[in-house]
């Protein structure tokens, strides 16, 4: 069960994302080049230096909901109605953290808290966001002001730890209530219209709609191991062909339930417009199992299952995108939907033809990692689960094979030129090198449930810094069925990514210049909000005075809004060499300063990359860095790729 | 001289039973508390890398009276009491009188950082009761027998929990008295079991904000928070005088200098509300983002001293949010006309919005 199975509400309002922008290159990892100038507001693309990482909802209200084949809009019909989405209130907010300055497409939330609150402000539910990535960017706003983010995604995950008020007023919370397990519900949202200029009060602000619905042992987290129709991005990676993206949904046979989540499907104009009016927009199941996507079909060749109401006013901020279909006095339809195709279609004029704007996946085939973001340490194994689909029923004994990929990872993240320039020049450090010590098996097959556990492993050595003035190392897994029909259409973002994180032996004392101020100047430099207003973490004495404070906040756990450094970045070795710094001070009960070594010039970062510069990708000013450049990134390479032949 | 009305102290002289002398405890929390939020703004208004020396002292003056506060609560835990710190009423409303009416008058708002604000507010609310000279020679006093000082606001609770004796003290408590050695001394902040405990606990709070009636130092080289704001007003730091042998030292405001830049100091507008701000605008989203995260730190706090003490933490990741949040904050405009910028509030809230109309 999940978000998309009654009951659920559905909730509506704002969301700031104050993520910090200087590390949206990775080039200014580099201590030795770094200068004051790339600090400054919209100097190289950089819209918010000052961020502090904030993650928060923020007017945000349920305005829908589902029990029992009845849908709610009123507090009339459900108490549930109005109740306010709010974040923790005891402590600090969540955050949100790119995995990697070279892979800044999996951006996790991290120590959200989300409540439900009633008119009298009293606390009905409370649960804690299971950090997880975005999924499915795309270009989803057509206009915008300068700056605007136009790409829009979705997040999923659980709310887990959930506390209850005893006494709820609400039917549709006291179902909610005892439809889940473990303490967990399934939470979805869509973000969107967000915008990026410092003089517009929607600055590091965008539209949120969301659901949340019970959640069911064993199933995924982040997605719904259901229908998946997947958007043809072969021209554009960020423009669907049919205009419209990716959807999920589920189908039950014993309610004859239909239900889709459209929350991220429909363009918007522009950041405030609402959905974009793409003419009549109809759900139909194939009568037949094409091996190819369709660009049109005739309507003899479909079921109706009916309109989606995308262009009632209210019908977005009121169900998320999230629609049922009823289909339980419709057994034809139901029967088709065994093993044939969805599609959303559009009406051709003066024809008996639909266009064909969405298609699930070719043969109903789906793959898809749960969690799909990765932090490894040196020694360190992780699960990767894989579950494996057909028309949204678990797939048993599929093949599938796993390959190294780079995805949307690597390059610098920036312009191709930086001002100014960085001297030393910092090259723009290759990713997934060394190959040998991150492993994972190549091949697998799905259990009874559909489901294939991966171990992912990182070798005791680590990567060994290989990109030199950054720490750690990025690495991809690629992932699909070994048997797809030849025009089946993937998900590019569809892929494994993992930071893995360097072997380093903790000095028995550490000091300052030694081990220290390297990583603090690091830091001190891509997030001038600490360094400027809490404790400049450049300057050795000002460190000394906030020991306290600085060893508590490297010692919270990963999950802790409080936890330091905010990008969740930072390796073991690294880290507790930082807290032996900070607990074991010299003989003035300082801790240690040591002394200067010679300066030596950074380490060289490795690969071919060094050797020349990202390529011009023509970004605007107002395009910023950050996502665009890794899209444009990702799309010239992949167009090299198939200039080259090369179908790797 | 800050006094509160005499009522206050003969109220104390007449609790007879622990539950009686709880409210007067609570009294001192909220005292306590009612110079944090002014101190911390003008704290806040501080441009980066301006006036460090202004920043360091005023900010170890606010540790200290965070420090008062959890040895106020602790004092109440003890004789079976529960602090209440997110309660509505917690926080005063600014501009206006600090708790029990004290001041004589006195209105206490939340402002930049200026010096008419050390000299006629913030050394009001420290004034102590016997003025150690510093530089001038204070004049003398008339008695103002209606009124009594914060000194004897807390000379009356030390002697009437003498008065009630050990038998007062609960053990265990419930709650559990807080202690944070990680960010308090063990010896400002400990277990109160017994009078004398509780009136050791309460000698910290009178000497760190008045220092004691021979010298303006509350420890070496940390003058209590009335000459600490004295030697910011008169721009250096306060000294101990070489003296004559066998006759009391003398201190002046003659040590280094401490620079103070008006310039840099944020044009915050006084007495910041959320309501005077317009929804959709920064303003309002940021003005509401910081009085919801500092009704989280109450709410860490008072479930800190409520059985939770590990909250304690918490509570501090959010003061130090608290000055993260006011950057943007105190850089957005209010005013275009006057090129004031928006102050902080300290309003208790349960939401943060601001951006739907």
């Amino acid at each position: 069960m999940s978000y998309l199975d009654a009951p659920r509400l559905h909730f509506t309002g704002w969301f700031q994302a104050d993520v910090s922008t200087i590390n949206n290159d990775v080039r200014f990892f580099q201590n030795a080049s770094f200068v004051p100038e790339y600090q400054q507001l919209d100097q190289n693309g950089s819209w918010n230096p000052e961020g502090t990482g904030i993650f928060r909802l923020l007017d945000c209200k349920v305005t829908g909901g589902a029990l029992a084949g009845r849908s709610f809009v009123d507090p009339s019909q459900d108490p549930v109605i109005g109740l306010l989405v709010e974040n923790a209130d005891r402590r600090a907010p969540g955050k949100l953290v790119d995995l990697d300055p070279q892979q800044q497409m999996v951006s996790e939330i991290w120590g959200l808290q989300v409540r439900l609150l009633d008119a009298e402000r009293r606390e009905l539910l409370r649960g804690e966001y299971r950090p997880g990535p975005f999924c499915n960017l795309w270009r989803r706003q057509q206009t915008g002001v300068a700056r605007d983010q136009q790409l829009a995604a979705n997040y999923q995950s659980v709310l887990q730890d959930t506390a209850w008020a005893d006494e709820l007023d609400s039917p549709l919370l006291r179902a909610l209530r005892e439809a889940s397990d473990d303490g967990c519900l399934s939470i979805a949202f869509n973000v969107y219209g967000y915008g990026r200029d410092a003089t517009i009060p929607r600055y590091t602000m965008g539209h949120v709609v969301g659901s949340i619905g019970p959640y069911r042992r064993g199933e995924p987290r982040h997605f719904v191991a259901g229908r998946q129709m997947t958007a043809d991005t072969t021209a554009s990676l960020m423009v669907p062909a049919g205009g419209l993206y990716n959807l999920q949904g589920r189908f039950s046979a014993r309610t004859g339930q239909l239900t889709l989540d459209f929350g991220n499907t429909f363009p918007i104009q522009d950041a405030n417009s609402g959905l974009l009016d793409m003419g009549q927009v109809l759900v139909g199941v194939l009568r037949g199992n094409p091996q190819a996507v369709l660009a049109t079909v005739d309507a003899s060749r479909v079921g109706l299952v009916g309109e989606v109401p995308y262009r009632d006013p209210d019908w977005y901020t009121q169900t998320a995108g999230v629609q049922d279909f009823d289909l339980h006095e419709r057994p034809d339809i139901a029967a088709l939907l065994q093993d044939n195709p969805l599609a959303l279609l559009s009406p051709l004029p003066d024809s008996s033809a639909y266009k064909v704007l969405l298609q699930e996946s070719v043969d109903g085939l789906y793959l898809r990692a749960d969690q799909f973001v990765f932090r490894l340490e040196p020694g360190e194994q992780a699960t990767v689960e894989l579950h494996a689909t057909r028309f949204g029923q678990p797939l048993a004994g599929a093949g599938v094979g796993l390959v190294p990929t780079a995805g949307l990872m690597g390059g610098s993240g920036g312009g191709a030129t930086i001002s100014p320039p960085t001297r030393p020049a910092a090259a723009i450090p290759d990713i997934g090198t060394p190959a040998g010590v991150f492993t994972f098996p190549s091949s697998g097959s799905t259990d009874a449930a559909g489901r294939l556990d991966v171990p992912i492993a990182l070798s005791a050595q680590g990567p060994g810094r290989p990109r030199g003035y950054i720490a750690g190392q990025l690495y991809g897994v690629a992932y699909r069925l070994d048997r797809l029909p030849p025009g089946y259409l993937f998900n590019p973002l569809n892929y494994v990514s993992v930071l893995a994180f360097d072997a380093k032996a903790v000095p028995a004392a550490p000091t300052w210049y030694d081990d220290i101020q390297p990583l603090f100047a690091q830091y001190g430099n891509l997030y001038p909000i600490m360094g400027r207003y809490v404790v400049d973490l450049n300057d050795y004495a000002a460190v000394c005075t906030r020991v306290k404070a600085l060893q508590l906040a490297f010692s919270l756990p990963r999950s802790d809004p409080n936890h330091m450094p905010v990008t969740r970045d930072l390796g073991a070795g690294d880290r507790d060499t930082i807290l032996a710094w900070l607990s074991t001070p010299g003989a003035d009960g300082l801790p240690r300063l040591g002394r200067p070594s010679l300066p030596v010039g950074p380490a060289a970062a490795t690969g071919t990359a060094a050797a020349s510069p990202p390529p011009d990708l023509g970004l605007l000013p107002e395009q910023g860095g950050g996502k665009t450049a890794f899209v444009l990134q990702y799309e010239q390479r992949r167009r090299s790729a198939a200039e080259s032949g090369d179908a790797s | 001289m800050i006094r509160l009305q005499a009522s206050v102290i003969e109220g104390i002289r007449a609790a007879d039973t622990p539950a009686k002398l709880h409210r007067y405890l609570q009294n001192a929390i909220e005292l306590e508390h009612s110079t944090i939020p002014p101190y911390l703004t003008a704290l806040l208004s501080l441009r980066p890398g301006r006036n460090r020396r202004i920043g360091e002292l005023l900010r170890r003056i606010i540790v200290q009276e965070m420090l008062h506060m959890c040895i106020a609560a602790n004092i109440l835990i003890a004789i079976g009491g529960k602090p209440a710190i997110n309660t509505p009423g917690f926080v005063p409303t600014y501009p206006g009188p600090l708790p029990m009416q004290i001041g004589n008058g006195l209105v206490v708002g939340i402002e930049a950082f200026s010096m008419p604000l050390l000299k006629n507010v913030f050394m009001a609310i420290e004034q102590p009761e016997d003025e150690v000279p510093v530089h001038v020679l204070k004049a003398a006093r008339e008695a103002e027998p209606e009124y009594a000082t914060i000194g004897q606001f807390y000379d009356a609770i030390q002697a009437q929990i003498r008065a009630l004796g050990a038998t007062i003290f609960v053990t265990p408590t419930a709650p559990p008295q807080v202690v944070a050695p990680h960010w308090f001394a063990p010896d400002k902040l400990f277990v109160i079991t017994d009078p004398d405990s509780a009136c050791r606990a309460i000698d910290i709070i009178k000497i760190e904000g008045e220092g004691t009636s021979t010298s303006p130092f509350q420890s070496p080289h940390d003058p209590a928070h009335f000459y600490q704001f004295g030697a910011i007003v008169n721009g250096r730091e306060v000294i101990t005088m070489p003296g004559e042998p066998g006759k009391p030292p003398s201190y002046a405001y003659a040590g280094a200098p401490i620079p103070f830049d008006p310039d840099g100091v944020w044009p915050l507008r006084a007495n910041c509300r959320i309501a005077d701000f317009k929804r959709g605008t920064d303003a309002r989203t940021r003005i509401e983002q910081f009085a919801y995260n500092y009704s989280a730190l109450l709410n860490a706090l008072h479930l800190a001293f409520n059985g939770e003490s590990d909250r304690f933490d918490a509570a501090i990741g959010l003061m130090y949010d608290l000055r993260v949040l006011a950057v943007a904050l105190m850089q957005t405009v209010a005013d275009p006309q006057t090129g004031e910028t928006v102050g902080p509030s300290y309003e208790l809230v349960h939401t943060q919005g601001g951006m739907q109309s």
